[in-house]
């Protein structure tokens, strides 16, 4: 472990899928707090990094490290853990349970951590105000916006107050209008909780959004550094 | 996550919903045939195993005997009306506390009589001298069931004095009643078989089942997949999966109960066997109630766990752990060498007409064909989606063959409890006109009609003295439209029997008689044992004719008098030719040995069987009035006036209730398959509800998609009972033409074909499971509202 401030790291990562190199020697430090945009073209390997680093994709090499922990090293069970305790995740599409309505979706993760039905309930019900989705809480999925639903993702991924959220390509079905919106609440959020963020995009607009940006080109991140100018 | 398992499956929408519905549904049609299977079959064997009065033995008496007490004489037998059977005990009471029968509150006094339901309702429609002059005295009662196999059989007991059985034989003096069940070769047969029907059901039952549970799996694991992304444990996947599967399952499981219960009453009145059983009888017991309320939601759950082990849901969404490779041609090799076996061992089994080739191979053969249909099935499917697709020329049917095609094992999985059905009903179908035909072969029906009346009862024996027969003879021709041909005990076969016996007392060394049948001398020809007039033979021109001139011939009418099979009885004739041997003896001084009497009117015929009936049983002879000698001489032995049709009826009915029971399973299975179908199209339609309704978007008109569902579905379900039954008459025909080679008619070729039952049989399965897959139709144009376009 290189510094004690990196809630994850990810050093010379390679994962390969049949013939398909999808990292090839991949390295990424992240800070406490951070929010961090990976950036690249389709099939670079962005998506890939981001799974390997939430333990939900093992690398077949390197190491990933998560709050000084092996995370690559841990098995089923704990990594499911760290993704209901520690974790937490915005995609594209299908994270939703569509029998469920938006409130169950978001209590969800608390009942699989065995919280009491009352507490999941309340807690899951507090962010819809906050992410300004009030009234929508008996709705289902089918019965919403796109940016609704990446809301109440949104809302289901912080629930737990996880220590890293994951969006990849969290606003990439979306309206730039409501792409924004989506982002600015992801934003404000993580901060007010000192969440750190992995975002994984291809739009500059969304990545303006992070404190730093990463590229990443045939499996490899190629550039790292503070973005300036990133939207606050 | 119980209760998050339950609140998926009650409160996930719509789709959840119509889920929990069809798979609801479509267990319980399938407990419903289970339990309608489980209590035909009980009744089957409760019937089997019930107590057998008609088993009790005695003490054969020849005299009257001394009053005893707890003693009855017991003189049973049985005589027909018009093809029914009519189980008749005469009892007598010799002494106070004598044996109960069962079914009876009190053993009928003289004169009185008690009659089962069935025969009770018969004797008040049908005029005495049909049928009621039978049975002497009053009826004071009904037979309980106790004492029946089956609602409509037809038992009476009749009261004597013990003075009355003076002259009947056959009578015994009985002192406990038989409890135990009758000891049929069948019945053993028939219990093996019911099973292996229950099993041939339950295979496709399990299939549908599983198919309900496992319905919109696909969906249903991507949901899986998101919520593992949130961190739920594979444990907890496995908990709220099975409580989905167990929650449609029970709720079928309770509801198919209801149903049967329901039904409970219709189904006792159909009759898969030939016989309809007590309708308190045709029930399941509890413990298969809760069984199946226990077991069948059991069976869902494991369904659906081995089902998600065959993935791995990730959170990233769900992989197949394998891909199914493509069903190859080698699935082929057992069929073909099935069917090359079989024909071939059918062809050898009669091992040049002796019929007594070796029947292993057939069997093996047999087994073959039916392993190699379900090895081949998935390939079949495969190549005639191949075919469809390369010659489609519409949009529905090619996205129906390629749909089948990515999957054949899939497409035949549904329908392959079917194709065992489907065969063994068609080979069934086949084997079961064909022994009926050579057993009463076509255009041999010219004595269905005829009665047949044997008096000889043994070799010695020589009939009813000369006085008493010609007056019985100039009875029976008093009925209107009676044809009788008389046959009289030729003497010179009398002699000959009795040098027979004398030789073998001799043989013996004791001096005294040995009362067995003796091993007929190959070197030695007996006489002709009757005597029949040339005019009389004349009026039944199937029994033959003289030579010109002549006035009376010997015969050996055996056969047509006494023979239990119509093959044989019509293979005997014609009883009399020109090379008949002329007889010069005097019939008038002969006793009568035995007599046919042809009436086409059936109520004459039963007329005749009354009055012989009657004459028969009373030792004063016609039961008229009119005077007769003793019968004690000249009783009949254990054959009742019965005509050759009802022996060819009788033969025919064990193969019939066979072949209809076989019938039955074909068409339950078709209904299984069809609800197999019906939930498959159900599921896919919530699968494939994007696609669906990105083609209705894009123009796509509601009735192409029709069509699609329509043919994915009724594809492999013809195609699959058209192979089957194509294969089960391909090599059913042959096979059995092989082995009924040596059973046909002189001159003649027994006809092989289906019977029109098999046709019915396979029609209706064939209609009723396509409906259910039309039921399932609305769906598609419920589901794939172009207004619902976005998803989620």
């Amino acid at each position: 472990m290189k510094d004690k401030e990196y809630i994850l790291e990810a050093i010379d990562l390679k994962k390969t899928f049949g013939v398909t190199l999808a990292l090839q020697g991949a390295n990424l430090d992240v800070k406490q707090g951070e929010i961090v945009a990976i950036m690249g073209p389709s099939g670079s390997g962005k998506s890939t990094l981001l799974h390997c680093l939430a333990g939900i994709l093992k690398p077949d090499s390197g190491e990933v490290m998560f709050d000084g922990k092996r995370l690559d090293q841990m098995d089923e069970a704990e990594r499911t853990k760290l993704r209901r305790t520690a974790f937490g995740f915005v995609f594209q599409f299908g994270q939703l349970v569509p029998e469920l309505t938006a409130e169950d979706n978001v209590a969800l993760p608390l009942l699989l951590n065995k919280a009491g039905r009352s507490e999941a309930y309340t807690k899951a019900r507090s962010w819809f105000p906050r992410l300004g989705i009030e009234g929508m809480e008996k709705h289902r999925t089918g019965e919403m916006s796109g940016g609704q639903s990446q809301r109440v993702a949104l809302a289901r991924a912080l629930a737990i107050e996880p220590k890293v959220l994951f969006a990849d390509e969290p606003t990439g079905s979306l309206d730039s209008l409501a792409s924004e919106q989506v982002m600015e609440l992801l934003v404000k959020t993580a901060r007010e909780q000192g969440t750190t963020v992995v975002l994984v995009t291809h739009d500059p607009r969304i990545a303006a959004y992070a404190d730093r940006e990463v590229m990443v080109r045939d499996g490899k991140v190629t550039t790292a550094g503070r973005r300036v100018g990133a939207v606050r | 996550m119980y209760r998050l398992g339950l609140r998926l499956t009650l409160k996930g929408g719509r789709e959840s919903l119509v889920r929990l519905l069809v798979t609801t549904v479509a267990v319980a049609i399938g407990v419903t045939i289970l339990l309608g299977v489980f209590a035909d079959f009980h009744a089957f064997e409760k019937t089997s195993d019930r107590p057998s009065w008609e088993s009790t033995s005695g003490i054969p008496v020849a005299s009257v005997p001394a009053p005893t007490p707890k003693a009855e004489l017991w003189n049973y037998s049985e005589n027909i009306y018009k093809g029914r059977f009519i189980e008749q005990l005469d009892v007598g009471t010799l002494g106070a506390g004598a044996p109960l029968l069962p079914g009876i509150a009190k053993l009928p006094g003289p004169g009185q009589f008690y009659a089962s339901p069935a025969l009770a309702a018969l004797l008040k429609t049908v005029p005495k001298s049909e049928l009621g002059n039978r049975f002497p005295g009053v009826q004071v009662g009904t037979i309980g069931e106790a004492a029946l196999s089956f609602p409509n059989e037809l038992a009476v007991y009749v009261g004597l004095a013990p003075q009355q059985f003076a002259n009947l034989t056959g009578t015994a003096e009985v002192t406990h009643i038989a409890t135990a069940a009758q000891l049929q070769g069948t019945t053993g047969i028939y219990k093996d078989a019911f099973g292996v029907a229950a099993l041939a059901i339950l295979f496709p039952l399990l299939i549908l089942i599983n198919t309900a549970t496992r319905l919109s799996a696909s969906r249903r694991e991507e949901r899986y997949a998101a919520m593992r992304l949130i961190g739920a444990t594979p444990h907890q996947i496995n908990v709220i999966a099975s409580v989905d599967a167990i929650f449609g399952a029970l709720l079928g499981a309770v509801l198919g109960s209801v149903i049967f219960l329901a039904i409970r009453p219709a189904v006792a009145d159909i009759s898969f066997s030939g016989v309809k059983f007590f309708s308190n009888y045709v029930t399941p017991t509890i413990w298969e109630y809760l069984g199946l309320i226990i077991i069948v939601p059991t069976v869902a759950a494991i369904a659906s766990l081995v089902s998600l082990r065959r993935v791995t849901i990730s959170p990233l969404g769900v992989s197949r752990k394998t891909t199914p490779p493509k069903p190859r041609s080698w699935r082929l090799i057992p069929l073909i060498v099935g069917i090359s076996l079989f024909i071939y061992a059918g062809n050898h089994i009669n091992n040049g007409g002796t019929g007594k080739g070796n029947p292993g191979p057939l069997f093996g053969g047999f087994l073959l064909i039916m392993v190699g249909l379900i090895l081949s099935g998935s390939w079949l499917t495969m190549q005639v989606t191949k075919l469809l697709a390369r010659f489609a020329r519409s949009a529905s049917s090619l996205l129906a063959a390629r749909r089948l095609s990515d999957n054949p094992k899939g497409a035949f999985r549904t329908i392959s409890g079917l194709v065992l059905a489907v065969f063994v009903g068609s080979v069934v179908s086949v084997l079961v006109p064909a022994l009926n035909q050579a057993q009463n072969p076509s255009g041999q029906t010219s004595l269905s009609n005829v009665l047949r009346v044997p008096y000889s009862t043994g070799p010695l024996d020589a009939g009813i003295p000369p006085t008493a027969a010609a007056s019985l003879v100039s009875k029976m021709e008093s009925y209107p439209g009676a044809v009788v041909v008389p046959f009289y005990t030729n003497p010179a076969f009398i002699a000959f029997q009795q040098q027979q016996f004398a030789a073998q007392s001799d043989q013996s060394g004791s001096g005294k008689r040995v009362n067995i049948m003796m091993a007929p001398n190959p070197n030695i020809n007996p006489p002709d044992d009757s005597i029949a007039s040339c005019v009389s033979l004349a009026k039944l021109s199937t029994l033959g004719t003289c030579s010109p001139g002549v006035k009376a011939v010997t015969v050996t009418p055996d056969n047509v008098l006494s023979g239990d099979n119509p093959l044989f009885i019509y293979k005997s004739l014609p009883v009399v030719t020109h090379n008949s041997p002329v007889s010069t003896a005097s019939l008038n001084n002969l006793s009568l040995s035995g007599m046919l009497i042809k009436a086409n009117n059936p109520n004459t015929l039963e007329q005749i069987r009354t009055y012989l009936s009657m004459y028969n049983d009373t030792s004063q002879g016609a039961g008229d009035g009119t005077g007769g000698d003793s019968l004690s001489a000249w009783q009949m032995g254990d054959l009742e006036p019965e005509t050759i049709g009802e022996v060819a009826k009788i033969r025919d009915n064990d193969d019939s209730n066979i072949g209809r029971a076989v019938l039955a399973i074909v068409v339950l299975t078709l209904i299984t398959a069809g609800c197999s179908l019906a939930v498959t199209i159900g599921g896919s339609l919530v699968e494939r509800k994007r696609p669906f309704t990105l083609l209705r978007v894009s123009g796509v008109s509601l009735s192409t998609l029709y069509k699609d569902i329509l043919l994915e579905a009724a594809l492999p379900l013809v195609v699959v009972s058209v192979i089957a039954a194509g294969i089960g008459l391909g090599v059913g025909i042959p096979v059995v033409k092989g082995l009924l080679k040596n059973l046909e008619p002189k001159g003649t070729a027994i006809p092989v074909y289906p019977s029109m039952g098999y046709y019915i049989a396979l029609g209706v399965g064939l209609v009723i499971a396509l409906g259910l897959v039309i039921i399932t139709l609305p769906l598609l144009k419920h589901m794939t509202k172009p207004e619902d376009v976005r998803f989620e």
